[in-house]
């Protein structure tokens, strides 16, 4: 039986980045997770028929939050290891531990990557565009802040996923996250108190009442909505978007 | 860059974005911020692209993809916006003209990520398909049906971008512009109003999440605020 090295774990990895392109409300991430644990399966199963039945398998329903996927794939990689080697879970127990892997996993990514470092990310690079309107720095800062954890993690959870098992988010790793989720909540509070500031009196000439109202009115009303999910913020906008134009049209006919 | 060039890298980058927000990677290359930032450079007007990309980037911070839920599709949206946008103020050095079509573009991209909706549902159903198609290929001996179907499934995401920003942006930079330039003047007071309505809007939606009802979070918001409003408007102690 071959060892898996460290080649195999950045094939999968490289593979992850497709973890979603066949996602459906059926297997959801499914048929993704199949194809990134396939050069793991290609190298512990020689026999032809075993490894297509495996792939099959993997194939059924999984979800996670992307990112972290990484580290199940690595922990999924350890457990086909021992199944090869005649001492791992049958398919319906790998079943069982991948979908609590999974909901485990997105229980905190969801937290750290969509509702922490997503918003603070976009919170910075709106700041940094507003303060520097005619360069690229604001996109650039956007981009690198979110996509250099997320590459790295996603490059290296694999082999994180696979020397830490089935318990991988275990121990000190969960704690360094969730130590993350709450720094990126007190920086975000902190990048968008200058935000306001900066969109109130932007390089310190402020702006005319009439704006600064605009952008008050602007936070009350996104503070009172965000207590509810209906109507979504898009479908506040636009029915801002609506009035707005409706009034300056009553003024001026 | 040439207007004839431009349209087409437009569309291109629709794709791109589309791509990118689910499919493929999800680095954020399509968060509108960024695609306005690209537009800006492409179509060599930086301040439209920067004035619409960062009124759909608050908005689309608020709009998260979790679990199942199908959002808003901004990446889209935030391109067919900013492309709109670029594409009726091209060659325009008027001011009134342009922020009517910043406003138009903003609207325009506002609907798209809305419309987008339903396509990326009916774009996950035939996924479905692909899957089960996958699944009986793999047990019938074809391995390489796994390689196949994400490519396929990427593939769509791709064509569909592509497609469905190429139609916004004909009917946004086609259909508004007799309406972008007779009512110019009207547009434009609306825009000095609605761009710091929805910044604020998206700023405090923002703040919700981060917040999330803990006071001490509030507290660090207000210091930060009042601190950086002090520095402003005072100058550096």
């Amino acid at each position: 039986m071959a060892r898996l090295d460290q080649s195999v774990f950045l094939r999968v990895a490289a593979r992850a980045n497709f973890l979603q392109a066949t996602w459906n409300f059926e297997r959801q991430q499914g048929v993704g997770w199949a194809y990134a644990l396939q050069p793991v399966i290609e190298a512990l199963y020689p026999d032809a028929a075993v490894r297509r039945e495996r792939l099959a398998e993997h194939t059924a329903y999984f979800n996670t939050q992307p990112t972290l996927a990484s580290l199940a794939l690595g922990a999924a990689a350890r457990l086909e290891e021992q199944r090869a080697a005649g001492t791992g879970p049958d398919a319906a127990a790998m079943g069982r531990i991948k979908g609590v892997l999974g909901s485990t996993l997105a229980a905190l990514g969801d937290r750290l990557f969509w509702f922490s470092l997503r918003p603070f990310a976009a919170a910075l690079g709106v700041l940094i565009a507003l303060a520097r309107p005619e360069s690229a720095a604001g996109a650039i800062v956007l981009w690198s802040v979110y996509a250099v954890p997320h590459l790295a993690l996603r490059f290296a959870g694999v082999g994180i996923g696979y020397h830490r098992g089935a318990g991988v988010l275990g121990g000190r790793l969960r704690d360094y996250l969730e130590t993350a989720v709450t720094i990126l909540a007190y920086a975000g509070c902190i990048v968008l108190g200058v935000a306001v500031a900066w969109s109130l009196a932007p390089g310190g000439e402020p702006r005319t009442i009439a704006v600064q109202s605009a952008v008050a009115g602007g936070l009350g009303v996104g503070l009172l909505s965000a207590q509810r999910a209906r109507p979504s913020p898009t479908q506040w906008a636009l029915g801002m978007g609506v009035l707005g134009i409706l009034a300056a049209w009553q003024r001026l006919a | 860059m040439n207007a004839n060039l431009a349209f087409p890298a437009t569309v291109l980058l629709g794709g791109v974005a589309a791509l990118d927000a689910t499919p493929v990677a999800q680095t954020l290359l399509s968060q509108p911020l960024v695609t306005a930032t690209l537009l800006g450079w492409i179509w060599g007007d930086w301040q439209t692209a920067f004035s619409v990309g960062v009124v759909l980037q608050i908005l689309a911070a608020s709009t998260l993809p979790v679990g199942s839920r199908t959002p808003e599709d901004y990446a889209t949206g935030g391109v067919v916006g900013t492309g709109v946008a670029l594409a009726l103020a091209h060659g325009v050095q008027m001011q009134p003209w342009r922020d009517s079509a910043a406003l138009a573009g903003v609207m325009t991209g506002l609907v798209a990520a809305t419309t987008g909706v339903p396509l990326i549902r009916w774009q996950r159903r035939r996924n479905e398909g692909l899957s089960r198609w996958c699944e009986a290929e793999l047990r019938a001996g074809r391995e390489r049906s796994l390689g196949e179907a994400n490519l396929a499934g990427a593939a769509m995401a791709f064509g569909i971008g592509v497609a469905y920003v190429a139609l916004w942006l004909a009917v946004g930079s086609f259909g508004l512009r007799g309406l972008v330039e007779q009512e110019s003047l009207r547009f434009s007071r609306a825009w000095t109003v609605l761009q710091p309505l929805w910044l604020g809007f998206g700023l405090a939606q923002l703040l919700s999440a981060f917040v999330q009802r803990r006071l001490t979070r509030a507290a660090v918001f207000g210091a930060s605020l009042i601190g950086a409003w002090l520095t402003l408007v005072m100058g550096m102690p």
